[in-house]
């Protein structure tokens, strides 16, 4: 903890700085340009779709779309034998655990374990860090306008699992595309509601380009991030 | 008949007079009646720009006092009209009868090529010239005062002439006043960039609205002796006589 | 990070003859450039766009003291520690003993420039805890002691058989081999094992929202994020303006940051963090603090034009446009900022008297301004910064301009004054260059003007003015 004296210090800096801001007048600012909406408000769902869908393939990011929930299964047993992944850690949010992926993995002879498997957070960094190859995780949102997907981290969401395993596998309800950035944050930052400790978008595998300007994915984060769209239920429905 | 005062820049006045003849020359031709005040000296530019405020101070009250009931003021400089339109107003902004001056004043100054397009609404001109031309887009013309349509305007106007596009047009050209002198090796290296893309544009003449960028390229084309031309746009336009004095 | 600002001149003309950066130069960043460009061309209106990211610039310095206590506010309400400093040693101290008191020997770091304005990592290396810079291009730059080639891509110019051979000595790479991706995974494994075990995770702030207490950062690599999941305590460290006012704003100057920085439309990765994590949380940091340093900007706050330094977000799109900058690369400006961003602040954060070069290095060509997503100024600034130098204004420690050159001016006033004194003038001059004139031209003028004279000719003073044409027609 931060002690008395340095406090004091602490807080004669904080004084000191605020009252040499606040000395000056404050410039009346011209009025703010009004900009036209991003062209992705006024696309219906399936041009959303097809955007997202288009984007994420520009960041080199596997897509796979599925008509429903029903497929979502095998498709997955197929990325992961295609992979060569038997080993993957899953988070317990609210598009995931409907499907009971460790229940499935148990069935396919593959390692799908959730991370309440672990409560030590010593031994969860060990397994995501190390033993395995992929985290599987649901999303809160997926940006049609740049194929990026929101995903709030909370006790169901750990961060590590779509960051520390090689492969990210993400799986998105068509109900949960959004046109733009605000959508989401509108909903993630709303007034008096709990703000999540961490939200996160993601926009494709990890990259750099920081040794002689040859760019390359897989730099700290996944290099390989595989998106599965299904239709939700609801849209399912009709 | 339009009055037209025209205001020759320093360079010009000194080393490249045919300039100042040549675009005396294009208002005559586009029909205006050109008024010349013998008592103006220099914008104050290069002492602006070095940081000598109470130097350009003097210079702009002095400007405003010569050129201040003028009805329309032409020059064949951009940075200079960029000074006298942007600079003065903001230089006499504490000084309320000098800055109102400097404001109106600032309506009615015009580079050469935009006033003949934009007030005089000519573009033919009966200028004439055998060969390929590219233009280089001065930083105080295209960026300062949004001037580019009206040069161009006026080459492709030209009888005989074809112009071809130069790579990296708007890139500096490394002259910038004091810059050149100063920092005379990366200016080196940015006038040689700009020959180097005007030789690959396949043009022989290189167009210019601004004196300095002029004195730049064609200096450095004269040292190395290399075959190619370099002219201001009134030089250009206003025919061979006007072409070095 | 040691400035070494009085260098420029010595530093730029090595660089310009550095045939490897040069042909990075004359690639890399106009391809940005272009990409730039292209990419807000997924804005219906693009000159909207920027002048909105330039309106919300300017209002969150306009209201910069409200803004801050708004986020501290915010910050602290969702369970963040706000510590302040009003320098980099205060800075330092605090950071120091966060991690002295956890028991921290080493600390991971995401990129952050302000830790190299006050060379926190230098001290922290005294008190005997190791940082480690995760960024690879930092990772690099910092294994090799060389200050940033260039905002993004700090590393970038640095040959890759140096590379290779920086890995092998430190046994990062097994294998020679000079390809720059599996150079590049060498360093993950390594660096990876370190994001397992920090104890102490230490990032910059891209922006910090007032309105609900947020920090935000922006990456592409992975290893910002790794240093806010894996840690048990997050240290972030930014200047007081990075604030901006709402989520609504920091949505769409996300968006010109990416597309201006590296014309992505955004980055792979973008983190927003509000409060440390929540119980019942696995991962993610148990205590977070935020470091706000002032360094001096609440001083030259205070005037109204170097307040719009204090706009600059950080792309790094001045850089790439610049045809100064992109002839000499990063190196001469010798501190953290290059460019010419790093022009207008390095200035005020070292004095002028260190600093004369970066703000005379400019020829006013006005690209910079023209595509700044924070609606600087910067030849505004340059001009001004020169006007405060001649004034010598104590306030920014400037060095007297040198006498020749202040009596070249007040000739050139004096003769600027009356039309005949210029006349006169002139006839000096002409009788001054006749020694050196063949044909009309001039090669050299002795002692005069050598730096001109050294690759370009420059026409003789010709033999008679316009003036003195103008009135010879008029037969006087």
């Amino acid at each position: 903890m931060v002690g008395t004296k340095e406090r004091e210090v602490i807080m004669g800096a904080r004084e000191e700085i605020l009252e040499r801001l606040r000395q000056v007048k404050q410039p009346l600012l011209p009025p703010r340009p009004v900009l036209p909406p991003l062209r992705e408000f006024s696309f219906s769902k399936e041009e959303l779709l097809e955007r997202l869908i288009d984007e994420l393939t520009k960041q080199e990011a596997i897509v796979q779309r599925v008509e429903s929930a029903k497929e979502v299964k095998a498709k997955l047993r197929s990325v992961l034998e295609e992979e060569g992944i038997t080993k993957v850690i899953v988070s317990t949010d609210e598009v995931v655990k409907p499907f009971d992926f460790p229940g499935a993995g148990r069935e396919w002879g593959i390692s799908i374990r959730p991370h309440t498997d672990f409560t030590d957070r010593d031994q969860f960094k060990k397994v995501v860090f190390e033993e395995v190859q992929a985290g599987l995780t649901g999303v809160n949102f997926a940006v049609a306008e740049s194929g990026t997907l929101g995903i709030i981290h909370d006790e169901q969401e750990p961060r590590l699992i779509s960051l520390a395993p090689i492969a990210h596998i993400a799986l998105v309800p068509t109900d949960r595309v959004v046109p733009t950035y605000e959508v989401a944050t509108d909903e993630v930052f709303k007034n008096g509601q709990r703000i999540p400790s961490q939200f996160t978008f993601i926009t494709g595998p990890s990259m750099t380009a920081d040794i002689k300007a040859t760019p390359f994915k897989g730099m700290h984060g996944p290099r390989r991030l595989i998106v599965i769209i299904f239709d939700s239920p609801e849209e399912a429905k009709g | 008949m339009k009055k037209v005062s025209l205001f020759v820049p320093c360079l010009v006045d000194v080393f490249a007079p045919s300039i100042g003849m040549a675009a005396l020359e294009l208002l005559k031709r586009s029909g205006a009646t050109v008024i010349y005040h013998e008592e103006q000296t220099c914008c104050g530019q290069p002492a602006l720009n070095a940081g000598y405020r109470d130097y350009a101070l003097e210079a702009a009250r002095r400007f405003i006092t010569i050129f201040g009931d003028d009805e329309v003021i032409v020059s064949p400089a951009g940075s200079c009209v960029y000074t006298v339109k942007h600079h003065y107003p903001k230089l006499l902004m504490e000084e309320s009868k000098w800055y109102t001056r400097a404001l109106e004043l600032s309506e009615r100054i015009y580079e050469l090529s935009q006033y003949l397009v934009d007030v005089a609404g000519v573009s033919e001109i009966g200028a004439s010239y055998m060969g390929k031309i590219t233009y280089h887009e001065s930083c105080h013309i295209l960026r300062g005062l949004g001037i580019s349509a009206q040069p161009k305007k006026l080459l492709s106007a030209i009888e005989g002439a074809e112009v071809v596009p130069l790579f990296a047009a708007e890139i500096c050209c490394g002259f910038g006043g004091e810059f050149a002198e100063r920092y005379h090796y990366i200016s080196e290296e940015m006038v040689k960039e700009k020959v180097n893309h005007f030789t690959n544009s396949g043009a022989d003449l290189l167009v210019t609205c601004e004196p300095g960028c002029y004195l730049n390229i064609d200096g450095y084309l004269h040292r190395h002796k290399i075959e190619k031309k370099v002219l201001h746009i009134a030089q250009l336009l206003a025919g061979p006589e006007f072409q070095r004095v | 990070m040691k400035a070494r600002t009085e260098e420029f001149n010595e530093i730029a003309q090595h660089e310009v003859k550095n045939e490897y950066a040069r042909a990075f130069l004359g690639l890399l960043p106009p391809i940005i450039a272009m990409r730039r460009v292209q990419v807000m061309g997924s804005f219906p209106d693009p000159e909207k766009a920027l002048a909105l990211s330039q309106a919300i610039r300017a209002e969150s310095v306009a209201r910069l003291p409200e803004l801050l206590e708004q986020f501290e506010k915010n910050a602290v309400e969702a369970g963040a520690k706000v510590l302040w400093a009003r320098d980099g040693k205060e800075a330092r101290d605090i950071i120091v003993n966060l991690a002295r008191e956890r028991g921290v020997s080493f600390v991971t770091k995401g990129k952050s420039m302000v830790t190299e304005e006050i060379g926190l990592n230098e001290v922290m290396k005294e008190a005997q805890i190791e940082p480690i810079e995760t960024d690879l291009g930092e990772f690099i730059a910092q294994q090799l002691n060389r200050p940033p080639f260039h905002i993004v891509g700090p590393a970038i110019n640095v040959p890759v058989e140096e590379i290779r051979d920086l890995f092998m000595k430190m046994g990062i790479l097994k294998e020679d081999t000079t390809d720059p991706v599996q150079l590049g995974y060498a360093a993950r494994l390594y660096l990876r094992d370190k994001f397992h075990h920090i104890k102490l995770g230490l990032t910059g702030i891209n922006m910090a929202v007032a309105e609900t207490g947020t920090i935000i950062n922006v990456e592409n690599e992975g290893n910002i994020r790794f240093n806010k999941s894996s840690p048990r305590t997050q240290v972030s460290i930014m200047t007081p303006e990075k604030v901006v006012p709402d989520m609504k704003d920091a949505m769409h100057l996300l968006r010109l940051l990416c597309r201006s920085c590296t014309g992505q439309k955004i980055s792979a990765y973008v983190t927003m963090d509000t409060g440390p994590k929540k119980r019942g949380e696995i991962d993610g940091p148990e205590e977070l603090f935020i470091v706000i340093v002032d360094n001096g900007r609440s001083i030259f706050y205070q005037d109204e034009k170097t307040r719009e330094v204090l706009r600059c977000i950080r792309c790094g799109a001045c850089l790439n446009t610049c045809p100064v900058y992109t002839k000499i690369g990063g190196y001469p400006y010798g501190f953290a900022y290059s460019g010419p961003m790093g022009q207008i602040l390095n200035p005020l954060l070292l004095g002028f008297d260190r600093t004369a070069d970066l703000y005379h290095a400019c020829t006013l060509c006005g690209t910079c301004r023209s595509i700044c997503p924070a609606g600087i100024d910067h030849p505004a600034l340059f001009l001004y910064y020169r006007f405060r130098e001649v004034e010598m204004d104590a306030r920014f420690r400037p060095k007297r301009r040198p006498a020749k050159e202040r009596l070249f001016f007040r000739i050139w006033h004096m003769a600027n004054k009356k039309r005949a004194r210029w006349d006169f003038s002139i006839k000096l001059s002409r009788v001054m260059m006749k020694k050196y004139e063949k044909e009309g031209w001039l090669s050299s003028m002795g002692q005069f003007f050598t730096g001109w004279f050294k690759e370009r000719d420059f026409p003789a003073a010709s033999r008679q003015t316009f003036r003195e044409w103008w009135g010879q027609r008029k037969g006087r």
